[in-house]
C-alpha cells in the first residue's frame, strides 16, 4: 500500500498514438503529451433507481459509464499542431486529432513508465479545445477532452 | 542588457533639452546622505531587482516560469522652485518604461516626499516577461 506522488516530474504521463502499440511509451513512436497542469480520469457511470413498496430505500443500478480523461495543457507548438511523423497522431498534432475526428490510443501512467508501473489505456477522440492566452499569463493554454470510446482498457502493467 | 541599462538609456535621450540629468552611478549615501539629494535635478536608478515566479506548474516538471523585474529611479528637486519643466520630466521619466522590450507587463509608480526644503520624487518600475 502506497501513495503516488507524482512531484518528480516523470509520473503522472499521457501518451497517445494513432495505435494501441504506439501509445506505448516505450515504443517510443506516439506523443508524451508535454507541459500538462492536471489530469483527471473520469469514469462516471449512470443511475437507474426504483422504489418497491415492500423497501423504505430505493433500490439501485448502475447504467453504462461515460468514460472521458480531462486535462489543462500549457500549448507547445510541435505537439500542438504536430510536426512530421510516420504516427498519425503525432504528426496532426492534438490539434490536427481534433479537427480531423481521428482517433487516438491513450496510456495514462499513474506512477511513470518503469517495469511494473501502472496505467489505464483506451481509445478515443479529441474533443474540447478552447486554447487561450492573456496579457497577465501570456502563454497559451488549453482544456483537452479525450472522449473514450467504449470502457477503458484494463488496468495494465508495464 | 538590463532594464536599468534600458531605462537609463532611453532617459538620456528623453531628458537631454530638459532641465534633469540622468547620473550613471548608483544612488548609494554619501557621508549618510543620498546621492541624488546631494546631486539634485539628477535621476539616479537603482540595480535590476529580480524574482522569478511560477505561472503555471506542469507534471512533467517544465514549469513556465515568469520573472519580474523592479527598478527604483530617484529624482531630488528644490521644493521652494522646482523646475518650470518638472511636469514634461516627471512624464518622461514615467514613459520611459515603454522603452523596455519584451515585458508583458510594464508598469511606473511615481510617489513624491519632502524632506527639509527637498521634493523626492521615487520611480518604482515593475517589469513582468515569461
Amino acid at each position: 500500500m502506497a501513495i503516488i506522488n507524482v512531484s518528480a516530474g516523470d509520473e503522472a504521463v499521457l501518451s497517445i498514438g494513432d495505435s494501441a502499440a504506439n501509445a506505448n511509451v516505450s515504443a517510443g513512436a506516439g506523443l508524451t503529451v508535454p507541459y500538462i497542469q492536471d489530469i483527471t480520469v473520469n469514469n462516471s457511470t449512470g443511475v437507474f433507481r426504483w422504489k418497491t413498496l415492500d423497501n423504505t430505500a430505493e433500490s439501485a443500478v448502475t447504467t453504462p459509464a461515460t468514460n472521458q480523461l480531462s486535462l489543462n495543457l500549457v500549448v507547445d507548438t510541435d505537439a500542438f499542431f504536430g510536426s512530421s511523423n510516420a504516427d498519425l497522431v503525432v504528426n496532426d498534432g492534438i490539434y490536427g486529432c481534433s479537427t480531423n475526428k481521428r482517433r487516438v490510443y491513450f496510456r495514462v501512467h499513474f506512477d511513470g513508465t518503469d517495469t511494473g508501473s501502472k496505467f489505464i489505456s483506451g481509445s478515443g477522440f479529441i474533443s474540447g479545445l478552447a486554447p487561450t492566452t492573456n496579457m497577465d499569463a501570456p502563454v497559451w493554454v488549453t482544456p483537452v477532452t479525450i472522449e473514450v470510446d467504449g470502457d477503458y482498457s484494463t488496468v495494465g502493467t508495464i | 542588457m538590463a532594464v536599468r541599462d534600458t531605462l537609463k538609456a532611453n532617459l538620456d535621450v528623453a531628458l537631454a533639452s530638459t532641465s534633469v540629468g540622468v547620473s550613471a552611478e548608483l544612488p548609494f549615501s554619501s557621508a549618510g546622505e543620498p546621492l541624488y539629494v546631494k546631486n539634485m535635478k539628477f535621476v539616479y536608478l537603482d540595480e535590476d531587482n529580480i524574482s522569478k515566479e511560477e505561472l503555471f506548474n506542469t507534471l512533467d516538471n517544465n514549469d513556465i516560469a515568469q520573472t519580474t523585474t523592479t527598478v527604483t529611479g530617484y529624482l531630488a528637486v528644490d521644493a521652494k522652485t522646482q523646475p518650470t519643466d518638472i511636469d514634461t520630466v516627471v512624464s518622461a521619466i514615467i514613459n520611459s518604461r515603454q522603452a523596455v522590450s519584451g515585458q508583458s507587463t510594464r508598469e511606473c509608480a511615481m510617489s513624491t516626499d519632502i524632506e527639509a526644503d527637498v521634493l523626492i520624487y521615487t520611480f518604482n518600475f515593475n517589469f513582468i516577461t515569461i
